[in-house]
């Protein structure tokens, strides 16, 4: 399989199609994996692809506008390209798509690879990737998708619940914005939490205004999110950032029936508005 | 804020529509609960979800949104966005431990005095029921 992918990049390589593949290695662990930028036959040589490859690779073409590049995707990963394409942030003749059809991808940290199921995985509803130019299939026995049960746990609580919940995940947020920096929705050249002037999240750290940051990265995301997963993987206290992105998602596709990234048409949901809606949820 | 005691309303009203329609309350000699500190926007589209979040850490127990009623914004479709908006906003407040009766989208018109007037004191009642926020700021 991964000699299907190394083939076609060499080929897209060699015949000028692209300047650029970006795919996965083996990191220097010897277990992980890491991000490869190719650009000779040599490199892409290096090239791997197995459940330890878990990063969505696709954020990498807001890096390469108007270059032509090849990139690996797995179905989530691919949602990123139809997402990038219709917010004109990338050319989609510029990209592309080396699809891979994906069992699940595992938790993997420096040194050790589990057998445990990225939080993403359990969740995820596609198969096959939402666009691919070429297209391969990992081998591997699909993992069980279990639906949403933390968030089903979640409605059950009180509000009261709830809010004691957060206040703990928001109080160990050491805000790094790692969960900001890997997210391919978030390329605002200057992010609001970085804002001074007016100081729309305060320096300290302290759970309100961590709130406000956790709240509104949330929101810019609503009806963006490809649910990649990346920004709960990269946070460095495990604070469950998918838990507020599903629930976005899962009002956004009730409100709007909508889901980003399945396609690179359909405006997203606070492009549009429909004149008779939402009087109930006022 | 010295609020009598009373919940801290924070009120985003737009300037043609809903602030209009408090002046109205106002020049009538309507009364409405002082709690509420108003905060004049163009547009009941120019409220940026920020505001309301940022209003509730700053210490509010509720948060007001009125515009124009759908097909009379002066900028034609603001108000629209808007809705769009804070329906989803509030199950994200609510998920979150903010009761999402905190958060009220109101069409009020320059005319409707006594809408407004009785928004705020309905809306104050909802507060008072739900009593004061658990705020660490
Ligand atoms: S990655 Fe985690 S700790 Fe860092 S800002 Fe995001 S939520 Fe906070
Ligand atoms: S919010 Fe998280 S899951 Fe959603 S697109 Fe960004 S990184 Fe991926
Ligand atoms: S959190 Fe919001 S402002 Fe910051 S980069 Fe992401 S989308 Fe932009």
């Amino acid at each position: 399989m991964v000699d299907e992918i190394r083939s076609k990049a060499k080929e897209l390589l060699t015949d000028g199609t692209v300047e650029c593949v970006i795919g996965y290695e083996r990191a220097t662990d010897g277990v992980t994996a890491r991000p490869l930028f190719a650009y000779t036959a040599e490199e892409i040589d290096r090239f791997i692809m197995d459940n330890t490859c878990v990063h969505n690779l696709a954020r990498y073409l807001l890096d390469r506008k108007g270059k032509p590049t090849a990139v690996v995707v797995k179905p989530c990963d691919s949602r990123t390209i139809n997402l990038l394409v219709q917010e004109n942030q990338i050319e989609r003749d510029k990209v592309f798509a080396i699809g891979v059809t994906c069992p699940g991808v595992v938790e993997a940290h420096w040194g050790e690879a589990s057998d445990e199921a990225q939080p993403r995985c359990v969740t995820c509803s596609l198969e096959v990737p939402a666009v691919y130019d070429y297209l391969v299939t990992m081998p591997g026995e699909r993992q069980t998708r279990t639906g949403f049960p933390d968030l089903e746990r979640m409605e059950t609580m009180s509000p009261e619940e709830r809010r004691e919940f957060w206040e703990r995940q928001f109080e160990r947020c050491i805000r790094c914005h790692a969960c900001r920096q890997v997210c391919p929705g978030c390329y605002c050249p200057i992010c609001f939490v970085d804002q001074l002037d007016p100081t729309w999240v305060g320096i300290r750290n302290a759970p309100p205004e961590n709130q406000v940051w956790h709240l509104i990265r949330a929101f810019h995301l609503a009806g963006r999110c490809i649910e990649c997963g990346e920004c709960q993987r990269v946070c460095p206290v495990g604070i469950p950032l998918m838990l507020l992105n599903q629930k976005l998602a899962a009002e956004v596709e009730g409100m709007f029936d909508f889901r980003p990234g399945l396609d690179a048409e359909t405006l997203p949901p606070f492009a549009v508005f429909k004149k008779e809606e939402l009087e109930a949820e006022r | 804020m010295d609020m009598n005691g009373g919940p801290k309303i924070v009120g985003f009203l737009c300037n043609w529509c809903s602030y209009a329609g408090a002046d109205m309350a106002g020049t009538s000699r309507m009364s409405y609960p002082a709690n509420i500190r108003i905060i004049r926007v163009p547009c009941s589209g120019r409220v940026d979800p920020l505001l309301v979040v940022k209003s509730f850490q700053q210490g509010a127990d509720g948060v007001l949104v009125a515009g124009c009623h759908p097909g009379d914004c002066h900028y034609s479709e603001g108000n629209y966005y808007a809705r769009r908006r804070f329906g989803l906003l509030r199950p994200l407040l609510d998920f979150v431990g903010v009761e999402q009766e905190r958060l009220r989208l109101e069409w009020v018109s320059s005319t409707e005095g006594k809408k407004f007037s009785q928004v705020v004191s309905s809306f104050q009642e909802e507060l008072e029921r739900l009593g004061p926020r658990e705020n660490r700021g």
